[in-house]
């Protein structure tokens, strides 16, 4: 035992932690159970007490601690800084709360933790994340001390050549991993294995940083390999890492010849970097002592290089360390270039130590170390990064490293960016800032290494850590540094939203999938290349091809992308026994593109101006035959590209990037590449951008009513004159998912103030009416071409509007006019307060107020308000045609307001975080799909906030100056919604409730169960369906990206989203097809002019209309008992579900309010309840045979047959 | 339906005859293409009895309340029925508890509608108008209603019907008639209504854009009786005005002075109250208002922030653990 003693120290040093953490976990759960003041304490607190507890522990470990881990060697390092920095940091925050009292209570951490919301979902989610250093690691720590020992008694072996050492060790089954290129066999050096100097546990486990999110738990120790085996030169051409191959292979042949366990050993790369394969032990699964499989996790064992092996300044990122072969005695003479990725790989074995004091000394230093590395965990792995080469390498270490660093001061940098006093919140905002905001690709960052220089190659980012010599980012490609800046500042801006929680978005929601995060995905399989994986440069030339197709792409794609990235198949471990497997060809690289929708469609793209020789030449040479010299209106000649979008049905985008990877890349690469982008577009019409806009297949529509409005402007003889004339209408917003044709367009018109009018709701309709009558009289006299025809409608109610007036113009649009007299709200508000008046009088005279307001304020201020979002966002009219569509195939599309659709899609692009704004119909449906099938909308409302789009068209200013909606505006709704649900708890009036910034009321478009509740449930459970749907089809994507073949089944249709199952109705009314329309079959847009008559003749006869009135018959006959589904737009079918609520069986009543079935009850006991008068002993149940009957005597022809379940 | 089917069987065998006091007269159907088979012999099942209402009412010593109504039964429909199937007794007039399009509902005044709850509700039309003062418009006659646009009218699904019969004697014969076919269980076919399906919907495509003409003169008939009416209303308003309430209080009601309106009064004390505000002494005048302000406030953090715990609680209870999804 005492040999090893002084080795175990660090080991000691943790479980030392442990009993701090233990005393943590104590505390927290003390506290969660007392007042809320002490739960508000807990930042403060907690570092103080654990701080405190953590110096006492150590003392009475070393006395009580009778297991293998001993603590003799208190001069240790690392437990010597923390015990002078333990105290000095209680102090501090001892200091703080003296300073400022107010911190200490919950209701102030608004300031520091953003709301009292997110600090308590914060809190919660810490604390599921975290392991519990229990019971369940405790078998895993112990495998690890048996790795420990056994590494510890390993014998040295003798130095051997490189072909010696390889027979020597095949003979005992393990391959050495060597790094390709291999070594040359005739290499001087020889390889040699001798005890290491230290092992270590390191990386987040120890630290206390770990998560436990994903099952298994991966827990770092670190073999520092001895001086002595490695000479001054070793650094240069790969002679370390070849040593260290074999010191590696040496550790693995040990630990497999040892009998006293039974772990399973693997290869794997660290970070998958080929240069430094690490081992991979996981345990045996037999239960026997050794066994730690109930821990869930897997032990790597990493190399470390003792510090100051190399001179550092050799391994600077502008230094060579990898010569050329060829270079003879002439060598020293050329410039050699610099192998930046090399020498920090050397680098970052040298350093992983110092690392580790590093943030242990962060995290002493800064009480909220810990939780703001958990955060950037938790956040980092929800957008997919990690620091494996091909995730990004860009992962927690880097992150805790990067804060760690940022909390230090750098001189002649001002004051660092991270603060010690700031709470783990603040810390990772301001991370995400510091990443946001400094293009480390441009502008390197040198920490406290002011004179270092940096090679400028490939636009690599730069954070170079001086005291350790490292560039933390050295391994992140271009791609992948663009992306995490990008999501780093969209992540800022969701916090910077003080209007909205934004936890799910920050931390909850996974982001990386490809269909919600990009908008288009070109595959290309790796066999594409013909590349030989088994030759030494493979790993190399892939790099280097990544990198060409990407600055081609990028050039090629200008402004019409905001994001390229790539995403290459991950390599896996392998056995300890064989050499590294070679790539299978497979295997598919994946580039993921999000787009610009202003320009991704663009069809002309500028180049230079003619004159400018150099730059075009360039550009003629970029494009090819494509390019040519254009002269432009402005008289400009210019080098251009132009695209075509006639006669063929490949976006834009899709032509380019094959054209361009045909011509710089390779036929072959070109014609395995598979593009995709907008797949659900097709499915409505003109649901693909075009030009610059969403919205061009409404410009006939808009168009019309312009003239219209114009020549109504334009009547003389008018008694009154005109106000304005609003557009209150799906078709007139771009929202309608068939482009308009000849279905009437509701729209308002408003005269100005008049006393003339009556005082009296009944009187001014009729007033109306006299107006209409006018205009049908003025305005074909006025205008040749026009039909007008006074409706009427509301029969029964007199004071709600009565009529309105159908104008056809020349250009074969119908638009349907009504009325708009702002007497009538106050008359109607009256009425209601009016005390003279019964009771019905005065429910009719609300429900009228509900309506008017809906039909003259409402809906035409939501439509102004859906024109202006529409041709701002391009994406949004289609996104919402595509989602309206989709309620619609689910029959759905009856008890949704289509203007709560609409709202819906619009959260998505106003809310757009995790993500940026939807660039494409796809992305917005998609996302509004998942938002969908995560509202929990009995217990959270739907707010939208419109204000939120005035102010963030510059992006930068948005983040800095007011923003629209506040924070108390949606308290209020909050607690509007909650009144609500207080009222009505059965959810019987108001079950989605549905505010704006404009309508605070909520339920606007969703009064009167519109949807009921199994509706709604019905609408959750589609979605949720389809989400999943989405992202099965996204995990195949993934899957067969590594290689696994799906066949057919791996072409994901989006038309399967939308195939309604009938089997979930009583019944099916299938309407006769000589009445169902035919106008879905006819997608094209039609512009031609054709003759008015045809067109008012083409909605009325047409079968939709006789349905639509059958269906609205039925509705009124059958009331609530019978829930009634169907495609508003096409109409062809009708399905029905008796509500069981109101229908369900029941003693007999006279009134039951639906066509009863009178049977014998055999329930005795109820009847004699119920007594002799109402009918004993009888109970009903809903005719269902009957009222099938009676709706194929109301259908008549219409129905062609009434399909029952089952 | 596949468990339905047997028990349903069983209770046509055991089809029950009365219940409370109503008889259950069961009709046949009419055979119907398109229907599904397990529907083909499905009964439709009247509830008959003698009417007997709360309040009397004219003729209800001669009527019959019928429960459960097709929704394509007509006057015609019920009269054919008796006459025909029924014993031939002959059928005054049929009022239905409801119409699709439904009767125009006026608003009332108060007493007005309570005492008129004696009278039996019917169609507007062919009341009396000085009868009742609607609170507002006019209770239209042939003249001044508003075209019609619907050819015929529907009952909602379970309504009633009082049938009229001419005299007592022809109502005890029916029911006497009703309760014979049930006990011999005897074949009563409903027929159905006319006029539905593609005719009915074709019609008020039609019948919903009246002639310019005719709607004219509608409107006009309608704004002259309203002129009348609406002096009648203003001598009632009048009335209000100069009579006490029972605490001695005159009700302001509008119409009283030619200019002054109660909304300009009810401005007018809005904008008092706002000069008021604006010229009192200022809230950060004293200390102590400064002190509780700041109560206050940390009063309303703190609830804020109770408030909060509480929904992250029943976030928690409700969606279970925080977790990032995978």
């Amino acid at each position: 035992m005492a040999p090893l003693a002084v080795k175990r120290r660090k080991l000691s040093h943790d479980d030392e932690s442990d009993n701090s953490e233990g005393s943590f976990a104590e505390q927290h759960t003390n506290e969660s159970g007392s007042s809320d003041e002490s739960l508000a304490e807990n930042g403060a607190a907690d570092g103080e007490g654990s701080m405190d507890q953590a110096a006492e522990h150590s003392d009475a470990d070393s006395s009580s601690d009778d297991g293998p881990v001993a603590t003799e060697d208190k001069e240790s390092n690392l437990s010597a800084n923390k015990r002078t920095a333990a105290p000095k940091v209680a102090d501090e925050a001892k200091l703080q709360k003296r300073r400022d009292p107010q911190l200490q209570d919950g209701v102030y951490t608004a300031e520091t933790f953003k709301s009292n919301v997110f600090k308590l979902q914060v809190d919660e989610l810490l604390e599921q994340v975290k392991p519990k250093y229990g019971k369940k690691e405790a078998p895993a720590e112990n495998a690890m001390r048996t790795l420990k020992s056994l590494i510890e008694r390993l014998p040295s072996r003798a130095p051997l050549s490189v072909n010696e050492a390889e027979e020597s060790l095949k003979a005992i089954g393990v391959a050495i991993p060597f790094p390709s290129p291999r070594p040359p066999k005739d290499a001087k050096y020889k390889l040699q294995y001798e005890r290491p100097s230290s092992i270590n546990a390191t990386g987040s486990y120890p630290l206390r940083t770990a998560t436990r999110t994903d099952g298994e738990l991966a827990i770092d120790l670190v073999v520092t390999m001895p001086k002595a085996i490695f000479q001054e030169k070793d650094y240069l051409n790969h002679r370390y890492f070849y040593k260290r191959a074999y010191y590696l292979a040496c550790l693995a042949a040990g630990i497999k010849n040892s009998k006293e366990h039974d772990f399973r050993l693997s290869f794997d790369c660290l970070n998958g970097n080929q240069l430094q394969p690490i081992i991979v032990v996981r345990p045996s699964g037999d239960g026997r002592p050794a066994d730690f499989s109930p821990s869930k996790c897997r032990i790597h064992i990493l190399l470390a290089l003792p510090e100051g092996t190399f001179s550092e300044i050799k391994l600077l990122p502008k230094a060579n360390c990898v010569r050329p072969k060829e270079s003879g005695g002439d060598g020293a003479s050329k410039f050699l270039p610099p192998t930046p990725f090399y020498n920090s790989s050397v680098q970052s074995d040298a350093t992983i130590t110092a690392y580790l004091k590093l943030l242990h000394a962060a995290s002493g230093k800064c009480d909220a170390f810990k939780d703001a590395c958990t955060l950037g965990r938790i956040w980092l792995r929800q957008r997919g990064f990690g620091s494996r080469l091909r995730k990004g390498g860009f992962g927690n270490f880097e992150w805790a490293a990067i804060m760690a660093l940022l909390l230090q001061p750098n001189p002649g940098a001002g004051t660092p960016p991270l603060s010690p006093g700031y709470s783990s919140y603040q810390l990772f905002k301001a991370t995400l800032q510091f990443l946001a905001r400094h293009d480390l690709s441009k502008k390197p960052f040198a920490f406290q290494a002011r004179d270092a220089t940096f090679p400028r190659a490939k636009a690599c980012p730069m954070f170079f850590d001086g005291p350790r010599g490292l560039n933390l980012l050295f391994k992140m490609t271009s791609w992948s540094y663009v992306r995490l800046q990008l999501e780093a500042k969209v992540a800022v801006e969701a916090l910077g939203n003080s209007t909205f929680d934004q936890f799910d978005a920050t931390f909850i929601l996974k982001t990386n999938l490809l269909r919600y995060c990009y908008d288009a995905t070109l595959e290309l399989p790796l066999s594409g290349f013909g590349f030989d994986p088994a030759n030494e440069d493979y790993d190399a030339s892939l790099d280097e091809t990544c990198y060409r197709i990407y600055s081609t792409l990028v050039r090629a794609l200008t402004d019409r992308v905001t994001v390229v990235t790539f995403s290459l198949p991950d390599s896996s471990d392998w056995s300890i026994s064989s050499p590294r497997p070679f790539e299978r060809q497979q295997k598919r690289i994946l580039v993921n593109m999000a787009t610009d929708p202003a320009n991704a469609n663009r069809t002309v793209d500028h180049g230079p101006a003619a004159e400018n020789k150099q730059e075009a030449a360039s550009f003629r040479k970029f494009w090819g035959d494509k390019a040519e010299l254009r002269r432009f209106k402005d008289g400009s000649i210019l080098e251009s590209v132009v695209w075509t979008t006639k006669n063929t049905t490949a976006p834009v985008l899709e032509q380019i990037v094959l054209y361009i990877l045909r011509r710089h890349i390779g036929t072959p690469v070109a014609d395995k590449a598979k593009f995709m982008s907008d797949t659900f577009a097709s499915l409505v019409p003109s649901g693909r951008i075009q030009g610059q806009s969403g919205v061009s297949g409404f410009t006939p529509v808009m168009n019309a009513l312009a003239v219209v409005e114009k020549d109504i402007r334009n009547l003389e003889g008018l008694p009154l004159q005109i106000r304005h004339i609003r557009a209150a209408d799906a078709q007139l917003r771009y929202s309608s998912v068939e482009l308009p044709q000849s279905a009437p367009a509701s729209v308002v018109l408003r005269f100005e103030g008049s006393a003339r009018w009556p005082d009296d709701l009944c009187a001014i309709q009729r007033t109306k009416i006299a107006f209409l009558l006018k205009l049908t009289e003025l305005l074909p006299a006025a205008q040749s071409g026009y039909v007008t025809r006074v409706g009427l409608e509301n029969a029964s109610q007199p004071s709600q509007n009565q009529a309105y007036i159908d104008i056809t113009t020349p250009s074969a649009f119908t638009f349907r006019l009504r009325i708009h007299h702002d007497r009538e709200a106050t008359l109607l508000e009256r009425q209601l307060k009016d005390k003279c008046l019964d009771a019905q009088s005065r429910e009719s005279a609300a429900a009228g107020l509900a309506l008017y307001k809906r039909d003259f304020f409402r809906i035409p201020s939501h439509t102004q308000t859906m024109q202006t979002l529409c041709t701002r966002y391009p994406a949004l009219s289609p996104a919402i045609r595509l989602t309206k569509r989709w309620f619609a195939s689910h029959l759905l599309s009856p008890h949704f307001a289509p203007e709560l659709i609409e709202l819906l899609v619009v959260r998505t692009f106003l809310q757009p975080h995790p993500w940026a704004v939807p660039s494409c119909a796809t992305t917005g449906f998609l996302r509004t799909l998942a938002w969908i099938s995560r509202w929990d909308w009995r217990h959270v409302p739907l707010i939208v906030d419109f204000s939120s789009a005035a102010s963030s068209d510059p992006p930068e200013s948005a983040s800095t100056g007011p923003k629209g909606m506040k924070f108390q505006d949606v308290e209020q709704i909050q607690l509007r919604f909650e009144a609500w649900r207080r009222i009505d708890p059965a959810m019987n009036r108001v079950v989605l409730f549905a505010a704006t910034s404009m309508d605070t009321d909520g339920n606007t478009w969703t009064d009167k169960g519109t949807p009921e509740k199994v509706v709604a449930a019905r609408m959750t459970a589609l979605a949720t369906a389809a989400t999943k749907a989405v992202r099965a089809a996204d995990d195949r994507l993934l899957s067969s990206q590594d290689g696994e073949d799906f066949g057919d089944d791996s072409t994901f249709s989006p038309q399967s989203l939308f195939v309604s199952q009938a089997q979930d109705y009583d019944f099916v009314i299938q309407l006769s097809p000589k009445y169902a329309t035919t106008e879905r079959k006819n997608l094209q847009p039609r512009y031609k002019n054709v003759e008015i008559q045809k067109a008012i003749g083409d909605w009325q006869n047409s079968g939709t209309e006789l349905a639509r009135l059958f269906v609205e018959d039925l509705q009124n006959v059958y009331g609530d008992a019978i829930l009634f589904f169907y495609d508003a737009e096409s109409l062809d079918r009708i399905a029905g579900l008796f509500n069981p609520v109101v229908t369900g069986q029941r003693a007999w009543k006279v009134k039951a309010g639906w066509n009863s079935l009178p049977f014998k009850s055999r329930d005795e006991k109820r009847s004699e309840v119920i007594g002799e008068k109402e009918g004993r002993g009888m109970d009903i149940q809903v005719n269902k045979g009957a009222i099938c009957n009676e709706m194929r005597r109301l259908g008549g022809d219409l129905i062609s047959r009434i399909d029952v379940k089952r | 339906m596949a468990s339905e089917k047997p028990s349903k069987a069983k209770k046509q065998k055991t089809a029950p005859t009365t219940v409370a006091e109503f008889t259950i007269l069961p009709l046949t159907l009419p055979a119907l293409p398109g229907l599904p088979d397990a529907y083909a012999d499905a009964k439709h099942y009247l509830y008959v009895k003698q009417h007997e209402p709360k309040h009397s009412t004219p003729g209800h010593d001669r009527s019959l309340f019928i429960a459960n109504v097709p929704i394509d039964a007509s006057e015609t429909g019920i009269r054919a029925l008796f006459a025909e199937q029924l014993g031939g007794s002959r059928v005054e007039r049929v009022e239905f508890d409801s119409a699709i399009p439904a009767l125009t509902a006026h608003k009332r005044f108060q007493d007005a509608s309570d005492a008129k709850a004696e009278g039996k509700e019917k169609r507007g039309k062919k009341r009396k108008r000085d009868a009742d003062v609607v609170a507002e418009g006019v209770v239209e006659d042939e003249e001044s209603a508003l075209p019609r646009i619907w050819s015929s009218e529907l009952r909602k699904g379970g309504s009633g019907a009082v049938v009229v019969f001419v005299d007592r004697k022809s109502m005890r014969g029916a029911l006497k008639e009703v309760q014979r076919a049930v006990k011999e269980g005897r074949e009563i076919v409903w027929k159905g209504g006319e006029g539905l399906g593609v005719e009915r919907y074709k019609s008020h495509l039609t019948l919903r854009y009246p002639p310019p003409a005719v709607l004219q003169t509608s409107v006009n008939a309608y704004l002259t009786q309203f002129t009348a009416l609406e002096n009648k209303r203003n001598k009632i308003r009048k009335h209000a005005r100069s009579e006490p309430d029972e605490e001695g209080f005159i009700t302001v009601v509008r119409g009283g002075g030619r200019n002054v309106r109660l909304e300009d009064a009810e401005k007018k004390k809005a904008e008092l109250e706002e000069r008021r505000k604006k010229n009192g002494i200022k809230d950060d005048f004293y200390r102590f208002q400064n002190r509780e302000r700041r109560k206050e406030e940390e009063l309303r953090l703190r609830k804020g922030f109770e408030r909060d715990r509480k929904r992250v609680l029943e976030m928690r209870e409700r969606r279970g653990r925080v977790v990032p999804e995978s």
